[in-house]
């Protein structure tokens, strides 16, 4: 064996070659010959170090050096210095943090990175008690510059031009309040602070009063100079202690120092302010109903005109500001209303506070010039959705305000941009709500809030808000009626129109907007009597059944577990799912998603339960359905849904006939998922059991090939088309033609079709689904040896579940995130490369997720001899003839008729799954097969005029309850896995089934949230 | 009390700059512990408690103890921010009783930056935001 004095290993993995180390490799080995070294020195590429960020990277051992972002200039120094001298380069040497974790920078953090202070400048740096050290920090030199050397008019001719305006949410500009004050006639006036907040969610002018209430004092006294006032009240809420303590600190000192009272820093200026303390109602932050119960009168407001500025509090000129807005005037009066306008956007100047509160990662208080995009204050500076939850709206301003979707993150903090969506600025409370949140039940509790807080006084806002509540709690129940989203639409639109203030008028705020961009959660609340989100509690039994497309009763079989009854586990299982054991190894679980459990420790493990029953109770035998009726259907396509449409027809007396083009059946459960995941004796003995009832099953048979689609509708009543999205969508980049290019679906096909697929060595499958997971994960099964995926956004995007992400990575698929094909490059037809490009994340796009836009300059060639697009799929529906009267949606997938399930837009006709759905999950499927089946009973039914269907009753099996008292933390039980090297040599199920104990240890963590024994 | 001229605003910032124990260089460290709402609500007062029993359990008086406000990420509350002359302040995060000890002794009294706690080094308005 040969024996080198020195190995250089180069990395050449994907994100080192995309930043130069293919030219770096030949480099090498030309300096190491030029200088005669060959023999000595051994240059090896290896894969990826994982370190893409500092590539192209090497390692020089026998040293270990490791060397990062290396170019070929710097070649002939590390030869020269490293090899021959041996003189590690020090400059390109990286350096392991060696004792300590590196600290970030507090401006590194983007929360703290991205915001500009100004009514927060003293934060966190002053004590709020001691008027000294605000001094310190400038205090009161704002105060000081406008008593001595301006006017109050050119006081508010700052103002004006800073542009600021009213922070509690009105908007209104700032200048402009103060000059009418101004002018107004009299010589008592009066200057305000409203500190009465309120919303929801919001705690900016507490915050703010706690850590800096100079700031708002100082503010006070340059509006009451420009006014012409000579009391102030700062009237804040009860519930503040903190606050009114430090207040009340603040206002004896200032006194002390002479900056209130008589002569203010020995000006002519003279000016006290005292609190009124708010007993906390809501309406008392409108600004005459504010001013009557200073006045000791009951908080109620009055009509305007006479605005405040002319007849405030005691009928004298008055100037209501919020507490933010106070704070911003020092800053303005010192560095001037230019420097302030410089700031934000043509309206809207200066900065805004914002109060992050909800599904939030950062909850806090920030400050961000205005213009800043919403979703880069919930993503950059939030931290964006705990958990890993996808973000569904904010609300923006309360009670008073709306929600923005997802489709409005790109929208910039603008008094105007964002009541464009309904929504307002308001005083800065920013609710983020996940995917865990009920849009409905958000707009019921706004409604209450406003009810409870509405004063009375006026007819449309008392009656009105309570009628407006009693409809949202009746859909909250699942006891909406036709009509109520209607009606709520007719309140909110009269109450707007005819409420007394602020409060009443703007209460069907949320519930408009909530209407606007998620009606569709309220029409599942009243005709479907479902809760999306699974929160309206009223509406079901767990949330997990509820959250399931075909509401198994799994806390009722989880509860058959742990009471060692399988069998009767299995039969509960079947009486919603004729595909158990599939699901049991690959279901979506829509339910784990809401499973209570994970409250505490990781959501239940519900389809490995699921598996365990299948794997070990017995099965019943399953006789043929008998045949009573005379009507026919056809099924085409024998998937998840045609075979449970099939089933569910078959069991309700009809004769059905499955057509199947491919050998077998099973759809994309056999000829998409590889056997590694679903092995098909599973598939195939849950098949028999539908043959077994009377079905009748023709495979390879092509409709439209094999037999006429006309010929099927005279010989069947009704057809249900179940022929799901079997055909990959191309990239449409140049070079997709050349021999080595598969699609995802077509590549698994060929594979499960048990044909010899030939893969490449050098496969890249390009998306981020479990498509392209189970792709890539065949392709290793097949011999490839480097499999990369591509995907244009970062790795926390990728549609594919978690686990099948790690799996990969464990069996070595690499994965190469914000990348992007451009073009397939080839020689003689046959694929050699991909040009691809690097991606950086842009704008929000609908989905909530920031968009992928191509890095200038940054192309790339990946060297591949198979490259697998698995980006997503559509159907064939080519055997349907265009007189059939059919539709078809933009999207290639079969239309449906209004308010339908299933019904296709001819009679008789009905679609499911995927054909419907584009590619979704096999629980979806199975759900709208039964809905199929629903339908095609329902439709014939009537045509007869038959009595509608009544399943006939079935044999009870009895729930027992029992739940541990004092739950535990208990991580979820494991499941056993092959060996890595049993994995990637054979297509045998990775995953083996939980034995008994880990199964039984696993129901107990189940909580009953059914909360009961039943039937 | 006197009542202030502008020109007093003047002294009373120089004043405070040169007589603040810790810019001046009679104390070798200054502690601030965030005491907003938030921070009380999450444990401030039983850090503060901790941090004083602490200061007098190791007869320690080159430090100075201060309290201020939010400094706005208040989930991460408790914070506490530690300076030492002539170096970055460093912001602790999610604390404890038990960390604030550990903190004192490992990081006041032993110079060791106990960096698993950190959320953060550097002050926040360093020539940025307001001071721009």
């Amino acid at each position: 064996m040969k024996v080198f004095r020195a190995h250089i290993l180069v990395c050449g993995g994907t994100g080192c070659k995309a930043t130069g180390s293919e030219v770096i490799h030949p480099a090498l080995v030309q300096e190491v010959a030029r200088r005669g070294l060959s023999k000595e020195v051994l240059i090896v590429e290896t894969g990826c170090n994982g370190f893409c960020a500092a590539g192209p990277i090497m390692v020089v051992y026998p040293e270990g050096v490791f060397y990062q972002k290396v170019a070929v200039a710097d070649v002939p120094e590390i030869i020269e210095e490293h090899i021959v001298k041996g003189r590690p380069v020090e400059r390109l040497m990286y350096h392991e943090p060696v004792t300590e974790k590196p600290i970030p920078h507090i401006h590194d953090i983007p929360f703290f990175g991205k915001q500009v202070l100004i009514a927060l400048k003293n934060r966190g740096l002053i004590d709020a008690e001691k008027i000294d050290e605000y001094i310190a920090r400038d205090g009161y030199l704002g105060a000081a510059k406008a008593l001595f050397e301006m006017t109050p008019e050119k006081v508010i001719a700052e103002m004006t031009t800073s542009g600021l305006r009213g922070r509690g949410g009105g908007g209104f500009p700032t200048g402009m309040k103060w000059s009418f004050a101004r002018k107004a006639e009299g010589d008592v006036k009066y200057i305000l602070c409203n500190a009465d907040e309120g919303d929801p969610g919001a705690f900016m002018d507490r915050s703010l009063l706690e850590a800096d209430p100079h700031a708002v004092l100082e503010g006070m006294i340059i509006a009451g100079y420009a006014i012409g006032a000579r009391h102030g009240y700062i009237y804040c809420r009860a519930e503040y202690p903190l606050a009114i303590k430090r207040l009340n600190i603040a206002i004896d000192q200032a006194r002390d120092y002479g900056l209130l009272g008589e002569n203010i820093l020995g000006s002519s200026y003279s000016l006290d302010i005292d609190i009124y303390q708010g007993a906390g109602a809501f309406v008392c932050g409108e600004e005459t109903a504010l001013m009557a119960s200073i006045e000791g009168k009951r908080g109620m407001p009055r009509p305007r005109p006479p605005f405040p500025a002319q007849k405030g509090l005691w009928g004298k000129p008055s100037v209501l500001n919020n507490v933010e807005t106070f704070a911003n005037v020092p800053q303005i009066i010192i560095k001037g209303g230019d420097w302030f306008a410089s700031m934000g956007t043509k309206t809207s100047k200066g900065t805004k506070v914002f109060a992050l509160t909800g599904a939030i990662n950062n909850v806090g208080l920030v400050e961000v010039p205005m213009g800043t995009p919403i979703g880069d204050i919930i993503f950059d500076i939030g931290g964006g959705i705990p958990d890993g939850k996808q973000f569904k709206a904010a609300q923006l301003g309360g009670p008073s305000g709306g929600c923005v979707p997802a489709s409005g993150l790109n929208t910039p903090t603008d008094y105007e941009e964002i009541s464009k969506l309904g929504a307002i600025m308001g005083s800065g409370g920013l609710i983020v709500m996940d995917e865990d949140t009920c849009m409905v039940d958000t707009a019921r509790f706004f409604m209450e809030f406003c009810q409870e807080e509405s004063c009375g006084k006026c007819t449309p806002c008392r009656e009105g808000t309570k009628r407006m509540l009693e409809i949202l709690e009746r859909i909250c129940h699942g006891e909406g009626q036709h009509g109520d989203i209607e009606m709520l639409e007719e309140l909110a639109a009269s109450i707007k129109d005819s409420a007394l203030c602020g409060l009443g008028q703007t209460a069907p705020n949320p519930v408009l907007s909530t209407l606007r961009y998620f009606r569709h959660e309220y029409e599942a609340h009243i005709y479907d009597k479902k809760c999306p989100a699974c929160v309206c509690s009223g509406m079901f039994k767990s949330p997990c059944q509820h959250g399931c497309p075909i509401e198994m009763d799994i806390p009722g079989y989880i509860a058959l577990v742990r009471a060692n009854r399988l069998d009767d586990a299995y039969r509960l299982m079947k009486r919603t799912n004729p595909f158990p054991a599939v699901c049991g190894r690959i279901c979506p679980q829509f339910c784990a998603a809401k499973c209570r459990r994970s409250q505490l420790d990781e959501s239940m493990a519900i389809a490995w339960l699921k598996r365990y029953v299948t794997d070990n109770a017995r099965r019943p035998r399953v006789e043929p359905a008998p045949v009573t009726r005379t009507e026919k259907i056809a099924v085409i396509g024998a998937g998840p849904a045609g075979l449970t449409a099939a089933q569910d027809l078959a069991k309700r007396g009809y004769q059905v006939t499955v057509f199947e083009e491919l050998p077998f059946a099973g759809g994309m459960l056999r000829y998409g998922i590889p056997e590694y995941r679903l092995s098909r004796t599973v598939i195939q003995a849950e098949v028999d059991d539908i043959v077994a009832l009377g079905v009748e099953l023709k495979t390879g048979c092509r409709v439209g090939r094999d037999i006429d689609f006309a010929q099927l509708k005279a010989d069947y009543d009704c057809i249900v088309l179940a022929t799901g999205a079997h055909k990959s969508w191309t990239l449409d980049v140049e070079g997709e033609n050349l021999a080595g290019v598969w699609g995802a679906a077509e590549f698994l096909r060929e594979v499960n079709l048990g044909k010899q697929a030939k893969v490449g060595n050098m496969v890249a499958v390009i998306g981020g689904g479990n498509t392209a997971i189970d792709a890539a994960r065949t392709a290793i099964r097949l011999g490839a040896r480097d499999v990369t995926i591509l995907y244009r956004r970062e790795k926390k995007d990728m549609p594919a579940w978690a686990n099948e992400i790690e799996a990969a990575e464990a069996e070595g698929v690499k994965i190469e995130c914000l990348v992007n094909p451009v073009k397939f490059t080839g020689t003689a037809g046959k694929l050699t490369g991909i040009v691809c490009q690097r991606m950086r994340l842009g704008e929000f796009d609908k989905s909530g997720r920031r968009k992928a836009v191509p890095v200038e300059g940054s192309q790339f060639t990946l060297a591949v001899d198979s490259a697998i697009p698995a980006i997503s799929q559509s159907g064939d529906m080519s055997f349907i003839p265009a007189e059939a009267a059919v539709q078809m949606t933009k999207n290639g997938t079969f239309a449906l008729v209004p308010k339908a399930k299933t019904a296709t837009t001819a009679a008789g006709i009905f679609a499911a799954g995927d054909a419907v759905l584009g590619p979704a999950t096999v629980v979806e499927a199975i759900a709208m097969g039964h809905q199929a089946a629903g339908e095609v009973d329902g439709f014939i039914r009537e045509k007869n005029s038959e009595p509608p269907y009544k399943a006939p009753p079935e044999e009870p099996i009895a729930i027992p309850f029992e739940v541990d008292k004092e739950p535990r933390v208990t991580p979820r039980g494991k499941m056993p896995e092959l060996t890595q090297q049993e994995r990637i040599a054979s297509f045998k199920e990775v995953e083996l089934g939980y034995p008994a104990d880990i199964a039984w240890a696993e129901a107990c963590r189940c909580q009953r949230c059914d909360g009961c024994e039943h039937e | 009390m006197a009542k202030l001229t502008v020109d007093d605003l003047k002294k009373i910032k120089e004043r405070v700059l040169m007589e603040d124990q810790f810019r001046s260089g009679q104390k070798r460290a200054k502690i601030t512990v965030h005491m907003g709402t938030c921070g009380i609500a999450s444990g401030a007062r039983d850090i503060m408690d901790a941090l004083l029993d602490e200061l007098a359990q190791n007869n320690v008086s080159d430090v100075l103890v201060t309290t201020s406000g939010c400094i706005g990420i208040c989930s991460r509350e408790p914070l506490v921010t530690i300076e030492e002359q002539g170096k970055e302040p460093i912001v602790y995060e999610y604390l404890t009783q038990a960390k604030m000890r550990q903190i004192f002794r490992q990081h006041i009294l032993g110079g060791k930056i106990q960096s698993e706690f950190v959320m953060a080094r550097g002050r926040e308005q360093d020539g940025r935001g307001g001071d721009r």
